[in-house]
């Protein structure tokens, strides 16, 4: 009597606990499940009928066309070329983003004045919380042919300004530097957290043993930050054929003389959609964004397990 | 959360000639980051004239607050993208937390049954997603998003981070006897969570929002897929700058019509930087509120402990 009356009461409060969780479920069902039988429109040629429902569009009167869209996309050299860039900057920014924030961040948790140090954080994080509108006309503000600031610097000292939105050779260089100015920050205040998190006596017997500053740095605070580095490095690898979008739509201001040197995928597979209405090929590239993203996650986070258990991320 | 230990003077690995050096470093590299955002803001409140004699400048040539003034007499144009911010914004972050927080909690609870399930099934659309393409037709085509406010508010609305984030800080932070002896005077889950562990998790709650509201405020993508342009009135801001000529345009047309045809030339190249700083100004004065909420963001969603 009492343990059916003890069950009971556990299976209403599951009942409760399953409805709070509800909204939820029914979000990500519409919004990440749902989406999730479009990987058929990279295997088909769609071809929609007017006024018929997409599921039946797709499955009934798309026809099948196997890995055709993959090997159009493969034989294509201007789809190559744009998954040559997305790898290019990709790269860049994975070791950028890693190396650059690790090293400010050594040097920053051994400043003094703390008061500093916070000041530090928050001017730094601040472009991570613009938008890539923004940032791009604040790279307007420099770049602009006629008020740009550097164009005027240049006039200055006697030379020609430059058509910057017009010159693609230079263009590698500003979308490396504008992409670690905004996200550089970001990675900073988390490898700060880890490396406060240190236990200092560590740094006490190093000093007690004469250690110098860059012997602290690389036997004790490097390897105490593996595990962060191997989470970010994980993500990262994940959309390794991903770009941000913004970055390369939005800060070019889509000139179309720089297209060869900042078309990324993401900006290929909006273009191909929204513009060209392509819907098979656009599809096929997002398929290849997924798939290879999935593949390198797990692949990473395998051999990083094989490596340092305690630093793999699942 | 573990308790983090600072860097003391004397513990420091820096002499003081290295901290010097280290803290003159940093002090161009602020100056530095902070160059862009600044020369916008100098911009907007420099004279048409001398923008265009001199070019954009740090300091400048002659102060004017022109193009803030022209935007304002100009129509509807910004405010009604204003107000579209906001209220995405608004609507945006607490219907998100509405939705994540309730099933952060149950997914907190050993008793829960299906926790390890749905877990798994929060976990996969990180690994795999659709892709932009079947994104874009399921919202269009199934669930009938195009130019409507839901297509900017819906598909932001969760996130796997910000729901593994509150559930990690709800396991944390909430002793079991406390919810066991709740349990034994009679409050349901919905109470527990509702006047128990709210309350507790509240430094975590605000950081998703804190997080939700950038988010909101910034975003243009969803309104260059799903709004076109026979539907100016439901751009938000950002999108305004994205369309900065056709916007500059437009405002151009609507200053001449409410002010008959003698109206001034429109200053449009201040009014550029001008749109911005409107655009950036919020964000630059809520960002030292909102500094303490994002730090133990960052630090709850990527420090492994």
């Amino acid at each position: 009597m009492r343990k059916s009356s003890f069950s009971r009461s556990r299976r209403r409060e599951n009942r409760q606990l399953r409805l709070m969780a509800l909204p939820a479920v029914i979000w990500f069902g519409l919004f990440c499940y749902l989406p999730l039988f479009g990987i058929f429109f990279a295997f088909k040629e769609f071809t929609p009928v007017p006024g018929r429902s997409l599921l039946e569009n797709l499955f009934i009167h798309s026809p099948w066309v196997g890995l055709r869209n993959f090997s159009y996309l493969f034989r294509n050299p201007q789809s190559l070329a744009i998954l040559g860039n997305t790898l290019f900057y990709n790269v860049i920014f994975l070791v950028a983003g890693i190396v650059i924030p690790v090293f400010l961040a050594v040097i920053l948790s051994e400043i003094h004045q703390k008061k500093f140090t916070g000041l530090v954080q928050m001017a730094l994080v601040l472009p991570y919380f613009l938008s890539w509108v923004i940032v791009g006309y604040c790279v307007y503000g420099f770049l602009a042919t006629d008020q740009g600031q550097i164009n005027s610097i240049l006039r200055f000292l006697g030379r020609e300004g430059i058509q910057w939105y017009q010159s693609p050779q230079y263009w590698r260089l500003i979308l490396i530097l504008v992409g670690i100015w905004k996200s550089c920050g970001y990675s900073l205040v988390i490898y700060l957290c880890s490396i406060t998190a240190i236990d200092r006596t560590l740094y006490e017997s190093a000093s007690l043993d004469g250690a110098t500053f860059w012997q602290k740095v690389r036997f004790i605070t490097l390897p105490m930050l593996r595990p962060t580095i191997a989470t970010i490095f994980i993500l990262s690898i994940g959309s390794l054929l991903s770009s941000d979008f913004g970055l390369f739509y939005q800060v070019p201001m889509d000139s179309g003389a720089l297209q060869e040197i900042t078309q990324t995928m993401d900006v290929y597979v909006y273009k191909a959609l929204m513009q060209q209405a392509n819907f098979s090929f656009s599809s096929a590239a997002a398929f290849l964004q997924s798939a290879v993203g999935c593949v390198l996650l797990i692949v990473s986070n395998v051999i990083i397990r094989k490596v340092d258990p305690a630093s793999a991320l699942l | 959360m573990r308790k983090v230990s600072f860097v003391r003077p004397k513990d420091s690995s820096l002499t003081k000639k290295g901290n010097r050096m280290a803290v003159a470093f940093f002090g161009v590299l602020i100056v530095l980051a902070f160059l862009p955002v600044l020369l916008v803001i100098m911009s907007s409140v420099s004279s048409e004239q001398s923008v265009v004699q001199y070019g954009y400048r740090f300091i400048p040539h002659e102060f004017s607050l022109d193009a803030f003034r022209y935007m304002g007499e100009s129509g509807s144009t910004i405010p009604r993208a204003f107000l579209n911010s906001v209220m995405i914004t608004a609507v945006g972050t607490l219907l998100g937390l509405a939705i994540m927080c309730p099933c952060a909690y149950a997914l907190s609870r050993k008793e829960f049954a299906e926790s390890k399930l749905l877990m798994i099934f929060f976990m996969i659309p990180m690994l795999f997603s659709g892709g932009l393409v079947s994104t874009y037709m399921v919202n269009t085509q199934v669930l009938h998003l195009k130019n409507t406010y839901l297509a900017l508010i819906l598909p932001g609305l969760c996130s796997t981070w910000y729901l593994m984030m509150l559930r990690n800080y709800f396991i944390i932070s909430i002793p079991d006897a406390l919810i066991e002896s709740a349990k034994l005077d009679g409050a349901n889950p919905f109470q527990i969570f509702w006047m128990i562990a709210m309350p507790i998790c509240k430094p975590v709650v605000m950081t998703v929002a804190v997080f939700q509201i950038f988010a909101y405020w910034n975003s243009w993508y969803p309104a260059l897929l799903y709004i076109d342009s026979n539907h100016t009135e439901l751009y938000p801001l950002q999108y305004v700058l994205v369309n900065m000529e056709r916007s500059i345009q437009a405002m151009n047309r609507d200053a001449q019509y409410l002010s008959g045809m003698n109206s001034v030339v429109p200053p449009t190249v201040t009014m550029r930087m001008a749109m911005v700083v409107i655009v950036t100004l919020p964000i630059m004065i809520l960002f030292p509120f909102f500094q303490r909420f994002l730090k133990t963001g960052l630090t709850i969603g990527a420090v492994k402990e």
